[in-house]
């Protein structure tokens, strides 16, 4: 059998409707005149296995899953690890702080662009949007520990 | 660094540390406070919150801002107040369910994650009493006629509430249990205005609401009024009996209070409690609090924690009394 | 029908004094940028500038409260179109098509018809409300749960419009967004479901960072920099403006999302989200061309943009004629009337006639204010286009994290973005169309609510579906668009084997 895109696809779908079953073991289900926390969260997860299944069932009309374009990958990984590392630190460090960071980081690690050149724009676009936020809307973004 | 320098280095700052207290006392607040309001806009707790913070920058000196952290029925609001710095810089707003949350917990076996413990009480701005109100198509005009027909008719008459185990369903709970009504039927819906608006939908004939929120509909004949769950007759509704002149021992307000995190400094406190009461009692607040309806119940920390333990033991009672809903 | 147009006169001699209109005009002002930037909602906008307005009377308060609300609705479609960021979740359908005609150069013509569309939705729900607010408001208060489950039914069928994918695949999606809808704590009976012991999870996942995730981040991790480098879309000032097929093909679907929107806008009640999803169904279902849905069709800009701009002219029917809030952003105005002493409900209009004509006049003006306001607005907003790809999407991650973030000042809210961001990129991967996956999302704990409301009000008793003329109505609607698509299909089943059996005989 040659795996296709749609079994990777339908079987991700059966797998997380089982898990979601799995979860709901302590949710009442009730009776259909009066459902219960568990019920419709239950009736939508046994659907989503049985469309899981009928994707699954059908593969054959979708393409090979060797045929999936992955080229993209490296570049979506880098920028999803510097927005998770953003995200981890915004509270703790700030708006300011932490968004010239993560726009210095992607233009610099992910974009290799020149570091002078990235940071005057990193610094500037941040600078006004705060300036905007917080002079004209009266609504401070996230401040860091510096008091910025 | 010799040893010498090290003394010195230790003393000073042990000095510093001595006279923290002392300099934090004097200069307290030295930067803006934070109100975080549990409650999203459009609530009693932001109507009432707003006013308060901008009568209070003038008595502190330092900006007041207020912080919407809504969720949950507000318990992410006090799990945020609860975890912050207790240094007073940051202060909660929050009603009659932070006195629930641990008792709702309890039922369903969860560890709570706040009691009440977590806060200081510092004021009460405002008990609006509740009301028993019916849509006027109903043909109740007394509590006596409601009471009569709910026990003909058990789990019958449907009544809306702005949420499970909140301050709208509660006191439904309380009139059960004090007039031997079996069961009403519990219509929850996801706020005050909703439940009001199924009301005057005429999808469910009954309601427990603040008075503040009801009184428009009830002057423009939509809704009745049976009784009122305040400890005297209200001067806005003075023709709505009490439940305690009919004979029913019943008491329960929906109120807003000002609570610090536990272990905020007793020198802080002293210094935010008569601010906040000179805040409450000023023209500026009682105005805007009037205007919306609600009779300001300023209380002090002392009186307010005494009206709180009495509060949250009549909600303990009230989230047994449903115990956990069927379904 | 005359003292209605005498009392509008004088509304508009109260709208037009000079220092209500400053104030008309400071409210559309802020609520532009309330609207374009991402994060500071109409609902936050108008709390933090609520105290601002106790030193003004009611009159001017409200026109300037109100100012922010519906100025916000004209700019919440900028960051969709151009960054694919939907600012709120009424404008997550907009990024869909808007964004896609921005990518073939179209930017300024979306930007032109979502105002234009805005306007002539706004001003047309302000007509209606002139004429005929208190019958429509009475009519809302009978919408009651029962209707809002058939209501909602009605959308989950709209759903298979929803798509260009195959049907399994909008279910699959539609089925997951209806599962993310369901986290959180139950309202009925008070369990925690699927929130891993997070009270931020406590009231279930926003629309806003799902679909920021989904459609903004999703985007940006599929698209690789080496692959627009060098193809900057650089529009020329002539081309800013709609061209005369563009205007043709929004006509009637401004016209319908105008009508469909102020319908849904008077229900009390969360239902105005759907508004701007039930018109983009609706559209693609009478397009000719539904094969251009999701390759930037001018109508999946026009008809949602004023279906949401007219559900939010709707709201204001049951605030002002009854003194019902439909959602949190008319409460917290009729909030801002009752502190200055003027009390909403049914008596608004006999005690203060000031207060109501004045302001139902100036919202006349501020839709033309705002339309004068946006149209020279779209192009400097295009020339954000200009900046490099490789600079741009920064400063979009930038937005996409305030954005989500402010609303509800919640970092689990950004991380719940992110894993969208992934999710979306995946879908992508695998040829799945995030798109019904947000339908179901906003409808899960709608649907879920009013159907067991409905049947607490009835015992558990179905036959409340069939017994009110509302519900029944719409019920009778959703049964004959499904026997309608079952018999197409049955037809074009019929058609394929037929097709299959004239291969076999030839063969043989």
């Amino acid at each position: 059998m040659n795996l296709r895109s749609d079994h990777v696809g339908g079987g991700a779908f059966v797998g997380f409707g089982v898990l979601v079953l799995a979860l709901s073991g302590d949710l009442p289900t009730g009776q259909l005149s009066m459902p219960g926390a568990g019920f419709l969260p239950k009736l939508i997860a046994a659907f989503t296995i049985i469309f899981g299944l009928a994707l699954f069932f059908r593969a054959r009309e979708s393409e090979p899953l060797s045929t999936l374009g992955w080229s993209d990958g490296k570049h979506a990984a880098l920028v999803i690890a510097i927005t998770a590392a953003a995200t981890a630190l915004y509270t703790s460090l700030g708006f300011i702080t932490t968004m010239m960071l993560m726009m210095i980081g992607l233009l610099v690690i992910v974009e290799r662009r020149n570091v002078l050149r990235a940071a005057l724009y990193s610094v500037c676009t941040v600078m006004v949007t705060y300036a905007v936020f917080v002079l004209v809307l009266k609504a401070p973004l996230l401040t860091g520990p510096l008091g910025f | 660094m010799d040893r010498r320098r090290f003394v010195i280095g230790t003393t000073a700052s042990a000095a510093a540390l001595a006279a923290g207290p002392a300099f934090a006392q004097e200069t307290f607040p030295s930067h803006a406070v934070t109100i975080i309001n549990a409650f999203p806009p459009g609530g009693a707790n932001d109507a009432v919150t707003r006013p308060l913070a901008a009568a209070l920058e003038p008595i502190l000196k330092q900006p007041v801002v207020v912080e919407t952290k809504a969720g949950a029925g507000g318990q992410v609001g006090a799990q945020v107040a609860a975890s912050s710095k207790p240094d007073g810089y940051t202060l909660l707003s929050h009603n009659n369910g932070i006195s629930g949350y641990a008792e709702v917990d309890k039922l369903f076996g969860r560890a709570p994650k706040t009691t009440r413990a977590d806060f200081i009480p510092l004021a009460r701005l405002v008990a609006d009493p509740i009301l028993l109100v019916v849509n006027d198509q109903q043909p109740y005009k007394t509590l006596k006629d409601f009471v009569d027909d709910a026990k003909k008719r058990p789990d019958t008459i449907v009544y809306s509430s702005g949420g499970l185990y909140g301050a709208t369903h509660l006191p439904v709970a309380l009139l059960e249990k004090a007039t031997g009504v079996p069961k009403l039927r519990h219509l929850p819906t996801n706020g005050g205005g909703p439940a009001i608006t199924a009301l005057l939908g005429n999808n469910a004939q009954a309601s427990t609401q603040a008075t503040s929120a009801t009184l428009q509909h009830i002057k423009a004949g939509k809704l009745r009024a049976l009784a009122s769950f305040g400890g005297t007759r209200s001067k806005i509704l003075p023709d709505v009996p009490t439940l305690k002149e009919l004979g029913y021992n019943v008491e329960y307000y929906l109120w807003v209070g000002i609570f610090a995190p536990k272990g905020t400094p007793p020198q802080i406190v002293s210094i935010l409690s008569p601010a906040i009461e000179k805040a409450a009692n000023s023209d500026q607040f009682k105005t805007a609090v009037t205007n919306l309806g609600l009779e300001p119940g300023y209380l002090n920390a002392k009186n307010f924690a005494a009206f709180w333990d009495a509060d949250a033991k009549r909600s303990d009672e009230a989230v047994k009394t449903i115990g956990k809903v069927q379904g | 029908m005359e003292t209605t147009f005498i009392s509008l006169l004088h509304g508009f001699e109260v709208a037009l004094q000079p220092a209500n209109l400053w104030y008309a005009f400071l409210g559309c002002l802020v609520g532009t940028l309330v609207g374009v930037l991402p994060g500071i909602g109409p609902l936050s906008g108008i709390s933090i500038l609520l105290p601002v307005t106790f030193g003004l009377n009611a009159t001017q308060a409200v026109i300037m409260l109100a100012g922010i609300y519906y100025g916000s609705q004209y700019g919440g479609s900028t960051t969709s179109i151009l960054m694919r960021i939907p600012g709120e979740a009424s404008s997550v359908m907009t990024c869909i098509d808007g964004n896609a005609m921005a990518k073939k150069g179209r930017a300024g013509a979306a930007l032109c018809i979502a105002a234009v569309g805005s306007w002539i939705a706004g001003t047309f729900g302000i007509i209606m409300l002139t004429l005929i607010a208190p019958p429509l408001a009475t009519l809302a208060l009978r919408f009651g749960p029962p209707e809002y489950t058939a209501l909602l039914v009605l959308g989950l069928i709209f759903l298979a419009y929803m798509s260009s994918t195959s049907l399994v695949r909008t279910l699959l999606m539609a089925c997951l967004g209806l599962m993310l809808g369901m986290i959180g704590i139950d309202n009925m009976t008070g369990h925690f479901r699927y929130s891993f012991d997070l009270a931020e999870l406590g009231d279930g996942i926003g629309i806003v960072p799902v679909a920021v995730g989904l459609f903004g981040l999703g985007e940006i991790l599929a698209t690789p920099s080496h692959k627009v480098v060098g193809e900057v879309i650089t529009p020329k000032l002539r081309e800013l403006l709609p061209n005369r097929q563009e205007w043709r093909e929004a006509a009637m679907p401004i016209a319908r999302g105008s009508v469909l929107g102020f319908i849904i806008g008077i229900i009390p009640g969360s239902a105005h989200i759907i508004s701007s999803f039930l018109s983009y169904a609706l559209e693609k279902k009478v397009s000719k061309h539904p094969e251009q849905f999701g390759k930037g069709a001018v109508a999946g800009v026009a008809g949602p943009e004023s279906a949401n701009n007219s559900a939010s002219t709707g709201a204001f029917v049951p605030m002002l004629a009854l003194g019902i809030p439909t959602g949190p952003i008319t409460a917290v105005l009729i909030g801002a009337l009752m502190v200055h002493g003027v009390s909403v409900g049914p008596q608004l209009v006999s005690e203060h006639p000031d207060v109501f004509w004045g302001f139902v006049a100036s919202m006349y003006v501020g839709n033309l204010m705002l339309l004068a306001l946006n149209l020279p607005l779209v192009g400097i907003f295009v020339s954000v286009l200009r900046i490099p790809y490789t600079y741009l999407y920064p400063m979009i991650i930038m937005f996409c994290i305030i954005g989500v973030y402010e609303v509800s000042h919640s970092i689990v809210d950004v991380w719940i973005m992110l894993i969208m961001g992934v999710l979306g990129y995946g879908l992508r991967k695998f040829s799945f169309d995030p798109a019904p996956l947000v339908l179901g999302l906003v409808i899960a704990p709608i649907f879920e609510q009013s159907l067991r409301q409905s049947l607490i009000m009835s015992n558990g008793n179905y036959l409340i579906f069939l017994s009110r003329p509302i519900a029944l109505g719409l019920v009778i609607v959703s049964a004959v668009l499904l026997t309608l698509s079952a018999i197409s299909f049955v037809l074009k089943r019929k058609d394929w084997r037929a097709k299959l059996a004239e291969a076999e005989t030839a063969e043989s």
